[in-house]
This record gives C-alpha cells, sequence and structure tokens, in this order.
C-alpha cells in the first residue's frame, strides 16, 4: 500500500514538474533573481515579476505600525486587497527602539521585513557601520524624488513622511485655541497635556520645541518652550495625563500639542466616544519634524515583498483606495494593478503627514489634497530643527524637564 | 487560616536530619529554580554584565558615574522617598484595620475583607490610574461635585499630578497588601498569652508596650520594607500619572531603554536597574538584623 502511493505520488511530481518547466520556460530568468540581493526595481526584473515573486513569498512582516497613524491602516488594507498578500504587524503600538532591538535579537522568522523608524536612532544606530549590519540597500522608483537630506546615498534608509506640531483640541472649548501661545488662556485651566514625556516621546519633544519658537526661542533653544510649559503648570492649565483617548474621554484634558499624522486617527477615535475633537495647524508657528526613516532588513525573512513594499510607499501615483478597487482591477497584471492604486505617498498625506516626496508630487501635479484643518496657512514660517540641532536640546530637556515641572 | 510563619519557623528548626529533609523538600522545587535562573538569575546577571559596559562595548564604570549624577540622582532620591513614605501611610493604618478585622471581627466579615483586600492589592497599572484621574483629576467627578458643593480643591492647591498625588493614589493598593501581609502575624499573639498578663495585672497597655508590640514589631518591619518595594519599583501608574514631570528610577529606565529622543543609552538604564537592586537589597540589612534578635525570644 504504502509503497504504491509512493510510486503514483513520484510519478505525479514528475508529470508536473515536466508540465511546470515547459509551461513556464520564459519566466525562468525571472526565477533565478535572488530578491534578496536586488537593490532597485530594474534588478528585480520589473514590476511584473517583483508583484510575481512577492505573491509567491506570501506574507509582508511589518513592525510597530500603529493604527490611527499617518494612515498606515489604509496602505496595510490597500497592499492586502491589491496583492492578496498577508501582512503581519509585530507590536502596533511599540517603539523605534523595539524595532532595532527585534532585529537585533528576534529570531529568523519573527524578523521584519521593513522598518519605520525615527529619524532620532540614524545618529546612534542607524549610522554607516551599524546600519550595514542592520539595513540591505533599495532604491525605489521614485528615489530622486526623495530630499537629498533625508537618504543615505547608498540607499541602506530614506525618509519617508513627516509631521507638523498641530493644536488639538475638543469642539466644546471656548474660545478655539489658534495659535500655540494661547494655551496660557486662563479659560484652559486644567485643560492642556502632552502626549508623553519629551525626554522619551519624539511627538512630546517636538511640541515643547514648537512651543519654544513661538515664545521667542530658537531652532537651537528649546528653553523657552520648557518654562513656557512650566508657567502653565503654574497657572494650572498644564495636566500632567497623557493625551490618551481614554483622558479625552473623562475630560482629563481638552487641548493638546500632535503630531499631524496622529490627528485624522484621534478624531475618529475620539468620534467614537461621542467627542468631537478639531485640529488646527497654528498660526504662530509650524514646525515640521524629522521624517521617519524607512529600511529593508538585512535579515528580511520576505524580500520580495519587502521591496514591492518600498515601491508602493514610494510611490507617488494618484489611484484608487482600499474600498474603491474592485475585483476586476485586482485581476490585471502586477505592474498594472500597482499603476491603478494610490501610491504610498498620497496615503501618508491622506493621513495628513507631509509625504517626502511632496515637493516633487506638486510639480507633478499627483498630490492629492490633505484632510480638512491640516493644511498649512500660507505665509507661516515653517521651521525644522535638523539632527543636530536637536540632539544639544535633547540634553537640556533630559536634566531640566524633571525639575522643572515638578 | 494557616499557622503564623513565625511559629512554622520554629517547628522546622527542631527536625531531625537536615540534608536528608532538605533534598527531599528541594526536588519538587526543581521546576521553580529552572524558573528563576531563566527569569530572575540569568536576566540579572545579563542586567548587571551591560551595566559595567559603555556604549563601545567596553568595560567601564561610566554608567554608574552617570547615575550619581542629576536627573538620575534626583530619580533615585523621589523614588526612595516615594517607597518610604507610601508604606509609611500604609503600614501604620493597614496595621491597626488589620488588627480590629481580627480581632473584632466575626469569621464572615474576615473572609470578605480578606477578599476585598485581595482584589484592591491587585489593582494597578494603568486602569487604578485612570481610576483616580476620573474622579480626582481637575476634571474628576468628585472634584466636580465638590466644586458644585462649593469646595474647589485644585483652587485650593491640590493636584493629583505631582508627587504627593502620586503617593495618594499608591494608598489605594498599598492600605489593602498590608491588610493581607500583616493580618497572619496577628495570630502569633496567643489569647493565652493576653490572659495571663490580665491575671498578673497588667494593663492593656503594658501588655501592649512590653509584650504586644515588640513580637509583632519584627512583622511589621517585614511588610513594611515589602510595602517599601512595592511603592519603589511600580511603574505604569506613576507612568499614566505622569509626563516625565517627576523623576522616578523606573520611568527614566523606560525612557532610556524604550525612548525615542535619548537613543543609545540603554547601559545607563541598566546600571540604573542594579542601583534599584542595590537599594532592595540594603533595605533588606535592617530587617534582618530584627529577625535574628526576634528569633532568640521566639524560640
Amino acid at each position: 500500500m504504502r509503497a504504491k502511493r509512493l510510486v503514483v505520488a513520484a510519478t505525479a511530481a514528475a508529470l508536473f514538474t515536466t508540465g511546470l518547466v515547459v509551461a513556464t520556460a520564459p519566466a525562468q530568468a525571472a526565477g533565478k533573481i535572488d530578491y534578496c540581493t536586488v537593490q532597485n526595481l530594474t534588478e528585480a526584473g520589473g514590476m511584473d515579476a517583483l508583484v510575481t515573486a512577492a505573491k509567491k513569498e506570501g506574507t509582508l512582516n511589518v513592525i510597530t505600525l500603529a493604527s490611527g497613524w499617518a494612515n498606515y491602516d489604509e496602505a496595510i488594507a490597500l497592499f492586502k486587497k491589491a496583492f492578496g498578500i498577508k501582512i503581519v504587524n509585530d507590536n502596533p503600538d511599540g517603539s523605534s527602539a523595539y524595532e532595532l532591538q527585534t532585529i537585533k535579537t528576534a529570531p529568523a522568522a519573527k524578523q521584519p521585513d521593513v522598518v519605520d523608524i525615527g529619524a532620532t536612532h540614524l545618529g546612534a544606530e542607524a549610522s554607516d557601520t551599524l546600519g550595514r549590519s542592520l539595513f540591505t540597500p533599495y532604491k525605489v522608483a521614485t528615489w530622486n524624488d526623495i530630499t537629498p537630506t533625508w537618504k543615505d546615498t547608498n540607499g541602506l534608509w530614506y525618509g519617508d513622511y513627516q509631521g507638523t506640531i498641530n493644536i488639538a483640541y475638543d469642539s466644546s472649548v471656548t474660545p478655539a485655541p489658534t495659535k500655540i501661545s494661547d494655551l496660557a488662556n486662563p479659560a484652559y485651566k486644567g485643560m492642556v497635556a502632552l502626549g508623553g514625556d519629551p525626554s522619551a516621546a519624539t511627538e512630546s519633544f517636538m511640541s515643547v520645541f514648537a512651543a519654544s519658537i513661538a515664545k521667542g526661542g530658537s531652532v537651537d533653544d528649546i528653553k523657552p518652550g520648557i518654562e513656557f510649559f512650566r508657567s502653565l503648570k503654574q497657572s494650572g492649565n498644564f495636566v500632567t495625563v497623557p493625551a490618551t483617548g481614554a483622558n479625552l474621554a473623562t475630560g482629563a484634558f481638552k487641548i493638546a500639542l500632535s503630531w499631524s499624522f496622529n490627528g485624522p486617527g484621534f478624531i475618529a477615535a475620539a468620534k467614537g466616544i461621542g467627542k468631537d475633537l478639531k485640529y488646527v495647524t497654528p498660526k504662530d508657528v509650524v514646525l515640521k519634524g524629522s521624517p521617519y526613516i524607512q529600511a529593508i532588513n538585512a535579515k528580511a525573512p520576505h524580500c520580495a515583498a519587502a521591496r514591492l513594499w518600498e515601491e508602493f510607499l514610494f510611490s507617488e501615483n494618484k489611484g484608487k483606495f482600499s474600498k474603491d478597487l474592485t475585483s476586476a482591477d485586482i485581476k490585471q497584471s502586477g505592474s498594472k494593478v500597482f499603476a491603478t492604486i494610490m501610491g504610498g505617498q498620497n496615503i501618508f498625506n491622506s493621513g495628513a503627514a507631509h509625504p517626502i516626496t511632496e515637493a516633487a508630487m506638486i510639480k507633478k501635479g499627483t498630490l492629492i489634497a490633505p484632510p480638512a484643518g491640516f493644511e498649512i496657512p500660507a505665509g507661516v514660517k515653517v521651521y525644522s530643527p535638523t539632527l543636530d540641532q536637536q540632539i544639544p536640546q535633547q540634553a537640556v530637556v533630559k536634566t531640566m524637564w524633571p525639575s522643572v515641572i515638578q | 487560616m494557616t499557622n503564623s510563619y513565625v511559629s512554622s519557623k520554629g517547628v522546622s528548626r527542631k527536625g531531625g536530619t537536615f540534608a536528608r529533609r532538605n533534598l527531599i523538600i528541594a526536588a519538587p522545587l526543581l521546576p521553580l529554580l529552572a524558573y528563576l535562573t531563566f527569569f530572575f538569575f540569568w536576566p540579572m546577571f545579563a542586567v548587571v554584565v551591560d551595566s559595567l559596559k559603555n556604549n563601545d562595548h567596553q568595560w567601564s564604570l561610566i554608567n554608574f558615574t552617570t547615575i550619581a549624577q542629576k536627573p538620575y540622582s534626583t530619580a533615585f532620591k523621589n523614588s526612595i522617598l516615594l517607597g518610604a513614605l507610601s508604606a509609611l501611610f500604609a503600614s501604620i493604618p493597614g496595621a491597626l484595620f488589620a488588627y480590629i478585622i481580627e480581632v473584632r471581627g466575626s469569621e464572615k466579615l474576615k473572609g470578605f475583607i480578606n477578599s476585598l483586600s485581595g482584589v484592591l492589592a491587585n489593582t494597578g497599572g494603568v486602569p487604578l490610574a485612570f481610576m483616580f484621574i476620573a474622579t480626582f483629576g481637575a476634571q474628576g467627578s468628585a472634584i466636580k461635585i465638590l466644586k458644585s458643593l462649593g469646595i474647589d480643591l485644585y483652587s485650593g492647591g491640590f493636584t493629583l499630578f505631582s508627587f504627593t498625588g502620586i503617593v495618594f493614589v499608591y494608598l489605594y493598593f498599598q492600605i489593602p497588601l498590608m491588610v493581607i501581609i500583616f493580618s497572619p502575624a496577628l495570630h502569633s499573639i496567643r489569647n493565652e498569652w493576653r490572659d495571663a498578663a490580665k491575671n498578673l495585672g497588667a494593663t492593656p497597655r503594658k501588655f501592649w508596650t512590653t509584650i504586644g508590640v515588640p513580637l509583632l514589631f519584627p512583622s511589621f518591619a517585614a511588610s513594611f520594607l515589602l510595602l517599601f518595594a512595592s511603592g519603589f519599583a511600580a511603574y505604569a501608574t506613576a507612568r499614566a500619572m505622569t509626563v516625565g514631570n517627576i523623576a522616578l528610577v523606573p520611568l527614566v529606565i523606560g525612557t532610556l531603554v524604550d525612548g525615542n529622543v535619548q537613543v543609545n543609552q540603554a547601559n545607563v538604564g541598566k546600571s540604573l536597574a542594579v542601583g534599584m537592586v542595590l537599594i532592595s537589597a540594603l533595605a533588606m540589612i535592617p530587617y534582618l538584623i530584627i529577625q535574628r534578635r526576634a528569633r532568640r525570644w521566639q524560640q
């Protein structure tokens, strides 16, 4: 019995293999590509071949992509629907430190394919020597549109989107705040909060930075921002609860400084708990943060899917969101599906983030409109402290913040 | 209620062949030992080793010289103070509650209080912080009710978001914890002793100053130190109530290991962890001295 079954199986396998070889002879060339070493779309054999290879892998491991953050929810949904590739999102609310730690220590199968890390980690963690051991170079098709400051010349890492510091407020607050300096208004007693600890969370650090510039500081001086929050604490305006949905629900805070790209998600979550949350770009100072950084893990378990994901995130296409994508759209060839769907850069834009290729997209006329309330008002100066400017100010916050804001 | 550990310890000491007995006791403990090795000894060893290395992976004491300075020294000061104050304000009322319930309470009440304490003592973390923020925060329900009665606590200088506020919140789990851990010790005061003292003409006051308090003091000290450790090391509650404005060692470690602003500082965090272990160990020394003295007359 057992032997007979084996013979049948072997014959079937032989027939199948022969058939396969004959049928797929032209695709053999593509099959030989080692997707773990290709560094651009041409080497990947073009979009059709890349999509085929990624579909064959079937899975993409992402890490710490928080729900409501820069509309990653839509990016994940669209990628899944368009290419039928499963996405595993490890520890959605984890930090950049967690991402890097996972690359360094996780077993092979749990390794993320791609990372999205805060730019502050570049200085220490993704510097050239270490970057090479962690990441593998790849240059997306839109490589030339990425701001030169925010990409590694070898393609080890590349910025993907930036946020601005906006004011989030419960619409019941009167008067509605329009400037960061408004937060000192006595009407806001017990209402103003930050997202977290400025010596740990980039969002809060940048919020204090924005306040500093609004109160006479500069991109080289964060102290006036710390002083501003000290005065808010003393006047009772500043409550030291983290600006979470739960704390908003109980009214523990009503106004917070927040990354623009957390806005649409937070507004939707607030609606779910019966709160009407609004966002406004401050009229006194707009602070644009350093971009988040994309990179492909050198130990990526799904090399083709990782590269397809990067092509997708940096696509400037003005196409269809997941809800508009029909089954006929999906049946097209890989390159056509890719050309049909909304590009990742526009998805970030729909999530109130500023895509890194924004300038090029405006020129080409492919940028979609951001959600209402997140436009940068004309004539407002936009500040962007560089990493070199941020590092000494981080040390200032670390020493001053706990002693000043008790 | 089982026997108090004070008296059972006395019995096992008198037991015969010490070594064989230990072996029999130890065998079922092997899984526990394996567990401790993986989740306690080995991580602790790794933390100590990393704390002695700089960012270039060379042996160095730089992390320890760093944590001796501000803001880390402030964090240690705050954490020790938080542990000590929350233990102090919880241990005295907790011990009194435990006494009243043990001595005066019916069996039913004792059971009820025990279960209740178990629940309350294990209420911690973010939910606990959230409860207090929703009740005693600037816009909290209790604060609003008091305000409608003409008492405005927040304009009177009260705020939940301060060091005092955290101590206040910690008492919520520290007092029930004291009731749980101190109640068994009260069994060591035997009713016969009280009767004997009474027969010999001792007033209740005399009984307590010369017999009760000295007898209970080692257990009280042990309970106090346990409360200290629980207040000293608590993380999630304080984290949910602060945004880095009150430096506490566990929060600072979190910032260093997982933060996005100050990066590549994990080894400083590990040296802070070693510091916490050392402080906990130092806190045990007075306890050991008290225990040794107490054992002499407990046997």
